[in-house]
């Protein structure tokens, strides 16, 4: 299973849980991406695969992976090899996504926690 | 997630991401905790990595080639190729399992930039300060037809300036 972890290690970041060091709880809920790519039998995931070639998107995919955003976008697909406590190697493939700047998203308002939109300021990761 | 703005440094030519014991869970499928897999047992662990993306050669514009909120064209932005290149460490919380390495690009796409998408996208909103830099649009036809600055401030000086109410009699021609 290691190996699995290590062969999609920015899938994995993807799964992260925001509750330790440096990361933060945003007041103001950043809105997924409304469109993506169709994975079956997963369904609607958020966020589309640029590049060229016949498993990508296409150069001019979006990259970003909240919508209502304005700001600094970075990203890539990486090749790199790491080793565990044991020594043994593994070949890591990574897709981290930096987004800085303005967005719009979603603020509790109503008792229940019922939404309206709200403008924020915020650095966002996907690993 | 969230992370503090700090964490990154934006240059004229790069981005770099710092951060150090970032809570994850190993899920080993993806994509992992949602949809279809929700409720799927993980590792909790922590990651550190410093990533540093670096522009290549000369920025493209996009401009939304759809107005479909669903497609993946429907957003602006000003674009350069980047490579990068990082490290990172991993640990699960119970010290079962650690690992640390290095990756980069290696000729795989990658990209960086500003954009913007949704609400903040307009119709007729195509060229904004991110695409501020790029030449103005000009085709065969309107360099010959189109008349320049000078000439275009002259004629509308020329136009007769329609202000306040106008009665409509004014503008009937009568036989």
């Amino acid at each position: 299973m290691r190996r699995v972890l290590f062969g999609s290690l920015a899938l994995l970041f993807l799964t992260g849980v925001a509750v330790w060091g440096q990361v933060q709880v945003p007041t103001v809920q950043p809105l997924p991406l409304p469109g993506g790519d169709v994975i079956s039998p997963y369904g609607l995931f958020n966020q589309f695969v640029p590049g060229v070639g016949s498993i990508y998107d296409g150069l001019n995919a979006d990259p970003h992976g909240i919508t209502n955003f304005r700001g600094v976008t970075a990203m890539g697909y990486t090749l790199g090899l790491a080793t565990d406590n044991s020594g043994k190697t593994y070949q890591v493939i990574t897709d981290v996504r930096v987004y800085q700047g303005d967005y719009v998203g979603a603020q509790p308002t109503f008792p229940a926690g019922g939404s309206t939109s709200a403008k924020a300021h915020g650095t966002f990761v996907e690993i | 997630m969230q992370v503090p703005d700090d964490a990154v440094k934006v240059t004229e030519d790069t981005l770099t991401i710092s951060l150090k014991n970032i809570s994850v869970v190993d899920q080993f499928q993806f994509p992992g905790g949602a949809g279809n897999n929700l409720g799927t047992a993980g590792f909790p662990a922590t990651v550190s990595f410093d990533i540093t993306y670096t522009k290549m050669g000369s920025p493209r514009q996009v401009r939304p080639a759809s107005s479909d909120p669903l497609s993946p064209l429907n957003w602006a932005g000003k674009m350069w190729m980047a490579t990068n290149s990082g490290s990172f460490s991993l640990s699960y919380n119970d010290g079962t399992f650690s690992a640390q390495g290095n990756f980069d690009s290696s000729g795989n796409f990658g990209e960086m930039g500003t954009e913007k998408n949704g609400s903040f996208l307009r119709e007729h909103d195509e060229i904004d300060q991110a695409d501020s830099e790029a030449p103005p649009l000009v085709t065969n036809e309107n360099i010959a037809t189109a008349p320049k600055l000078s000439e275009a401030k002259k004629l509308e000086e020329n136009i007769p300036k329609l202000k306040g109410r106008i009665p409509v009699k004014d503008l009937i021609h009568e036989p």
